[in-house]
């Protein structure tokens, strides 16, 4: 898909090429600290699965895939309850050396209760990667241990990113146009 | 926390399961003769609990228990109750008819034709109790994650089944209701206690939130949603004095996360007024240098709903 024919769509934030050139770089830094270990990558659902495959396919270290997904948050239908695994893994992560691989951190919200749920597990070690951050958003301090980009304050799409679960399949990141 | 909310039909012995449950897992067991117990500790001895905040009653509870425990609840409508919490087993005991009539007999003892007055009353009462308490008389197998018949398993047999669903879906590995999600919660359902009149012997009353627009609804949701504490316009801070020492101008920002020690400012305006609350950010942040606070413009609020649903697009600033 070309992004710059997408009606919708303002500008490309990164390219296909950028982005394959810079998880091949967090990639080799990814497996220089996990040298002589077997890495768990747990992907969050929906968003993360473009970026997790990339990114497993240039690791140097063994790697075992494993996803969960979260309940969202919708403020349409009264009251949204609260946040819980919609989806959870599949194996245990005790004893294992987990990556979080998300698309997106902005408040922090969900990593941070993503992190809270899986520390519970008893892993080895629970280290954080995303694709992007977009710290100017930020409200709960979470630790990012691997990020490919950080990103303005822009509502972007692309690379597994949504919007109304369309624009995943771009092989770049562009910024929505706002609605006149 | 892990909640095994266990309820089921009259007669059929549910109480027991629950129990048997408890014992096994090493949970704690809620019964409702403990809620009683504890609502007595907690608001008085003359508390009378209407059934209509039975709910955040019992809930309140829960969230109190579940710091330090995991639980079996056993009361009707714990399968309602539930939901609060994300670590949840919602099971139901069922038994043909014939066979909760034969546990009355042996439990009351007393005949055939008793027993079956008896369940009758029984389950008039339970109809009547969950109307009142949930606004629902029956409790549909959909409600449930487990439905046991006990038929043809034992009590100790469904315990051990409930043991099974308990380990096998990882709900011992959940740690207990954070301090803060407790706080939260308990928060929100000694508002709606405070509705009925009930609240703690001290007569602490909550202040009723009054949000000075939709964002700072949406955001309260928000953090709730994320079982994050939060508390509304708690402070305010004077940031310009009159020679004379009086407080000329004060800012208050709009919440206060205090596991955090975070203020945030939500400033969902047009750009004059922006400008001017600009200023008193900064002074804010020039006179009191080691606070925290983030401040949320329009457009990083827009995008935040819109990336949780609640709007169609991001609107221009």
């Amino acid at each position: 898909m070309n992004a710059l024919e997408i009606p919708g769509l303002d500008r490309v934030l990164f390219t296909g090429e950028q982005i394959d050139a810079r998880i091949r770089e967090l990639a080799a830094e990814i497996s220089r600290h996990y040298q002589g270990r077997t890495l768990k990558l747990v992907g969050v659902l929906k968003g993360s699965i473009f970026f997790l495959t990339t990114l497993a396919r240039y690791l140097d270290v063994p790697i075992k895939i494993d996803f969960l997904a979260i309940s969202s948050f919708s403020n349409r239908s009264g009251s949204p309850g609260v946040v819980r695994i919609a989806k959870d893994l599949d194996e245990s992560i005790e004893g294992e050396d987990v990556l979080l691989v998300e698309d997106i951190v902005d408040t922090g919200f969900t990593l941070r209760y993503l992190l809270q749920t899986l520390a519970g597990r008893a892993p080895n070690s629970l280290s954080v990667c995303t694709f992007l951050d977009r710290n100017s958003r930020r409200i709960v301090q979470v630790p990012v241990d691997y990020r490919c980009f950080e990103i303005p304050d822009r509502f972007v799409v692309g690379f597994g990113l949504d919007h109304n679960q369309l624009y995943r399949n771009l092989d770049c990141v562009a910024v929505m146009k706002p609605e006149k | 926390m892990a909640l095994i909310a266990v309820s089921g039909h009259p007669g059929c012995r549910f109480d027991e399961v629950a129990r048997f449950s408890a014992q096994k897992l090493g949970f704690e067991l809620l019964t409702q003769a403990r809620i009683r117990t504890l609502t007595r500790e907690e608001f008085g001895e003359s508390a009378k609990i209407p059934d209509r905040a039975y709910s955040a009653l019992v809930t309140s509870i829960l969230a109190r228990l579940g710091t330090e425990h995991h639980i079996v609840y056993c009361a009707v409508g714990g399968e309602v109750q539930a939901r609060h919490f994300p670590g949840m087993l919602r099971v139901h005991v069922v038994a043909p008819e014939n066979i909760r009539i034969g546990n009355i007999m042996l439990d009351h003892r007393v005949d055939r034709a008793a027993a079956r007055q008896l369940l009758l009353e029984m389950e008039a009462a339970d109809r009547a109790d969950r109307k009142a308490k949930f606004g629902k008389t029956k409790a549909t197998a959909d409600l449930f994650d487990l439905v046991l018949n006990s038929e043809a398993l034992t009590t100790e047999q469904m315990a051990e089944l409930i043991q099974t669903a308990v380990e096998s879906s990882g709900l011992k590995e959940r740690g207990f209701v954070s301090q803060a999600a407790e706080a939260q919660l308990q928060f929100q359902m000694r508002f709606k206690l405070s509705r009925y009149g009930i609240v703690p012997p001290g007569n602490i009353t909550l202040r009723k939130k009054m949000f000075a627009n939709t964002s700072e609804e949406i955001f309260a949701n928000l953090l709730d949603f994320y079982r994050i504490a939060w508390e509304y316009e708690p402070r305010s801070f004077p940031i310009q004095y009159h020679p004379d020492g009086t407080v000329l101008e004060s800012f208050t920002p709009d919440f206060y996360l205090p596991e955090f020690d975070l203020y945030v400012e939500l400033t969902t305006m047009k750009q004059s007024l922006v400008t001017r609350k600009n200023r008193k950010v900064r002074l804010l942040r020039e006179l009191y240098p080691h606070l925290n606070i983030q401040v949320f413009y329009q457009k990083d609020f827009e995008n935040l709903v819109f990336k949780y649903g609640l709007a169609e697009r991001p609107v221009h600033s």
